[in-house]
């Protein structure tokens, strides 16, 4: 029973396992690709960045995380605001960067 | 000396030229960001620069710039530093709107005075752009003891479609240009498309007298 048990809990975690986290910012401004390049480049800044998504169609900025890392909320608009911008909302996901593509590619 | 002194810090690089504001673009990236801009402009005008902003509201660089009177033989080079400065910026959910003021100082030399004056450049940008519509105004005026003349220039574009941040962008932009002091007669409309994707842009197009304009300009 407790073998059973066991391996119940490690399949249900094993989806999780290599997933990151992914912090998403609802911004203004958000008009230009030209200009928001310099998101990207300031937020591939932080160690803890392992990829960064823009959707100027839905004024949003997606940052996913290493394993087991964050960056701390004053960092995130710190770092959009010297690219420019105003970050209106910060919110923590437990989807991954790949579904966020595939979200934003569906049709509304 | 100040004009040896300019002459010799362009001349070394310092600022790799700057040629007029380079068609509206915005002359602050973003911080830490590096601008980079060319123009050929219809055959009155050549200018390049180079931006570098230590901050999202404030760049220091330079360039040069070439004019070409359609009135008379009269030719303007002029070297220069300048700083730029974002005095504000509107963000709001679907647009942007943004006030730039910039001044510098360098060296002029043409063929309607002797030797090189101290050239003082001063100007702004107002600009407002949502995903499918695009304005701006900007005026740049030159002085020295032996000239004065500005160039005033009005963007209107609009985009087929709205691109998004991987997407190739695309932009038919209407502009006019008026210059000042005697370099051109009259207004210079153009119309151009404009492309850009990443850090590259690049437009051309023709005046309605038949002459090219080319711009291109990259960030990074």
């Amino acid at each position: 029973m407790r073998t059973f048990l066991f391996c119940t809990f490690a399949l249900l975690a094993l989806p999780n396992v290599g997933t990151a986290a992914t912090i998403e910012m609802d911004v203004n401004g958000l008009v230009c690709a030209f200009c928001a390049q310099g998101i990207t480049k300031a937020l591939r800044a932080f160690p803890a960045t392992s990829d960064v998504v823009v959707s100027l169609e839905k004024k949003i900025v997606v940052v996913a995380t290493q394993d087991g890392q964050d960056i701390p909320d004053d960092d995130l608009k710190r770092a959009l605001t010297n690219a420019g911008y105003d970050v209106k909302a910060i919110h923590r996901e437990t989807e991954t960067l790949d579904d966020v593509r595939a979200r934003l590619k569906a049709k509304p | 000396m100040l004009n040896s002194l300019l002459a010799r810090a362009c001349a070394g690089g310092f600022c790799l030229l700057g040629l007029v504001d380079a068609a509206c673009a915005k002359p602050i990236a973003f911080a830490n960001g590096t601008t980079i801009m060319t123009e050929y402009g219809a055959g009155t005008m050549i200018e390049a620069q180079a931006f570098y902003a230590p901050t999202y509201w404030l760049s220091l660089g330079g360039g040069y710039l070439h004019l070409d009177s359609d009135r008379i033989d009269r030719t303007r080079d002029i070297s220069s530093i300048r700083a730029n400065y974002l005095v504000h910026r509107w963000n709001r959910q679907d647009a942007q709107a943004n006030l730039f003021a910039w001044g510098g100082l360098g060296n002029a030399t043409g063929n309607d005075f002797r030797g090189s004056k101290l050239d003082r450049d001063i100007g702004f940008q107002a600009d407002y752009e949502t995903r499918r519509i695009y304005t701006s105004l900007m005026s740049d005026l030159h002085e020295s003891s032996a000239y004065s003349h500005r160039v005033d220039t009005l963007q209107l574009g609009f985009a087929p479609y709205a691109h998004d941040y991987d997407d190739l962008a695309t932009w038919f932009v209407f502009q006019t240009r008026h210059y000042t002091g005697g370099v051109h007669r009259g207004a210079e409309c153009t119309g151009l498309i404009r492309l850009f994707k990443g850090g590259a842009w690049v437009e051309a197009g023709l005046t309605t007298k038949g002459k090219p304009q080319v711009m291109a300009m990259f960030n990074f």
